[in-house]
């Protein structure tokens, strides 16, 4: 069943990608963040390890590279042969950007990640074996491996009873990675079930985009043309599908919009908003 | 109106049993009763067609659950089957969230203040109650920790929206629990595994039932 499932939702994309896009999603979460906005605060990151208990693994296993953060603050020097203060800093957050054709999933031996009917790339940690192919063929480097098992060392006792009990704690040997808060997703989807309706633009906020002090992340359904989402990406002309050569084409200025790695033709559903400065 | 019904179903009841016998004497009363028949036919064809607006294929498979020690040996048996209670008095929350939840001692001794004092798993019971202790109920049917489940959205599309009797709804909390009426503490005779959920869910695939993974995996 699960293998029909995830061969059918593939083959729907490609289907639907030599014709403009997918055709069939229920719902299309992307998200916007303006780097414009953004001040590095690191408020994101954090909100999201208490959201989806993600383990902090400590100075020695970071530096080996074996750090768990599904939401990194990437710093980059605007200037770099400055110095500091006009060195030019700026952040951009970085999360699995479930792409539309993502890399991860055709290279997965059991089928642990897929695509879900809502254009997100899922996760399941019960199947998952641990190959890390997924994680070596994702160019974003956003997928993050449990080499360790941190029951006790992550959450000593009383810190167990802060865990989100509408996710799993993940164990050793299983490939993680940001869910878009998956489990946000499918509260406010049930409760727009029982009360016949469709979910309301807002209504799903990722733990990121709430704890955001300056509002530099939205998140949305692209499917609903309404959405705050949508409007941004379509103020910025970023558009669905296959690669456009956003950069390049944008003469204007005021379109600061751009997918990361367009030209992989990935289809990343995160857009971000390209920071402003005066003496560029 | 009310009256009236109650005439011609009492009549009814009355002749099927005794007209035959009675023969010319309670003419009337027969003509009441055919009446009273045919109404009450009526009354439960209307209901059996009420019953489903459509149909739902139940998951199958057995399991042999052990018995589960409760604090007090509770009758499902005597509430559902001897008394008619719906499963939703007690187990409110079915329909408005995720567990079905166990009820609070408050709502047993709504009635258990004056039923059946005399017997010692209510006094047992009582004694809970004005000791301001709850009973430590022991979970029995409980799925993995990585499995979102929820009881308020089954409920609306295997009865609510599917216009089953609120009535009988016991036969749909059956699908997954087994005929609870028949046992004193409930014990689990389903197996609620993967395979159980799964070829329900591919079964009833029209009603809407997801086969997408990240539906019930968390």
């Amino acid at each position: 069943m699960s293998l029909d499932n995830i061969l059918n939702h593939w083959s729907d994309f490609r289907k639907g990608s030599e014709e403009g896009g997918h055709h069939n999603y229920e719902h299309r979460w992307a998200m916007a963040i303006n780097l414009d906005l953004c001040n590095g605060c690191n408020a994101c990151s954090i909100a999201c390890y208490s959201e989806n208990n993600i383990a902090v693994v400590g100075k020695e296993r970071f530096e080996k590279g074996q750090a768990m953060h599904w939401l990194r603050i990437e710093r980059y020097w605007d200037q770099p042969d400055k110095v500091y203060p006009e060195q030019g800093a700026s952040f951009l957050p970085m999360m699995c950007q479930q792409c539309g054709a993502a890399t991860c999933e055709p290279v997965c031996p059991v089928a642990a990640t897929y695509h879900t009917p809502d254009g997100l790339n899922a996760q399941v940690y019960n199947r998952c074996i641990g190959s890390r192919y997924c994680s070596n063929n994702c160019p974003f480097r956003v997928r993050y491996f449990n080499f360790y098992s941190y029951y006790e060392s992550s959450w000593p006792e009383p810190m167990e009873q802060q865990l989100n009990p509408d996710l799993t704690v993940r164990d050793k040997g299983v490939m993680e990675k940001c869910t878009f808060c998956v489990q946000r997703i499918r509260t406010v989807k049930d409760k727009a079930f029982m009360e016949d309706r469709k979910v309301r633009d807002g209504e799903m906020v990722t733990a990121c985009a709430q704890a955001c002090p300056t509002s530099a992340i939205v998140f949305g359904d692209t499917m609903d043309e309404d959405s705050m989402v949508s409007k941004l990406w379509k103020k910025h002309q970023v558009e669905r599908g296959v690669y456009q050569k956003t950069k390049l084409a944008k003469k204007n200025t005021d379109l600061r919009g751009y997918r990361i790695f367009e030209e992989l033709n990935v289809d990343p559903s995160v857009m971000y908003l390209e920071r402003v400065r005066e003496d560029i | 109106m009310v009256v009236n019904n109650r005439l011609i179903n009492s009549n009814a009841q009355h002749c099927g049993l005794r007209c035959g016998l009675r023969g010319t004497t309670l003419r009337g009363a027969t003509k009441f009763g055919i009446a009273g028949i045919l109404l009450m036919s009526m009354i439960l064809m209307s209901s059996l067609a009420m019953a489903t607006k459509y149909d739902v294929v139940p998951p199958s498979g057995t399991h042999q659950g052990e018995d589960v020690e409760q604090p007090i040996e509770f009758p499902h048996n005597i509430h559902v089957k001897d008394n008619g209670i719906n499963c939703m008095y007690c187990h409110t929350y079915a329909r408005r969230s995720k567990v079905a939840g166990i009820p609070p001692t408050s709502k047993c001794m709504g009635c258990h203040k004056v039923i059946a004092t005399d017997k010692p798993r209510i006094q047992k019971l009582t004694k809970y109650w004005t000791d301001k202790v709850s009973p430590p109920w022991k979970k029995v049917h409980d799925v993995p920790d990585f499995v979102h489940f929820t009881h308020e959205k089954h409920l609306k599309t295997l009865v609510f929206d599917r216009e089953f009797p609120v009535e009988n709804v016991k036969e749909v909390c059956a699908f997954c629990h087994g005929e609870v009426e028949n046992m004193t503490v409930a014990k689990k005779v389903k197996p609620l595994n993967m395979g159980f959920c799964v070829n329900c869910h591919m079964d009833n695939k029209e009603l809407g039932a997801p086969g997408d993974c990240w539906k019930c995996h968390k």
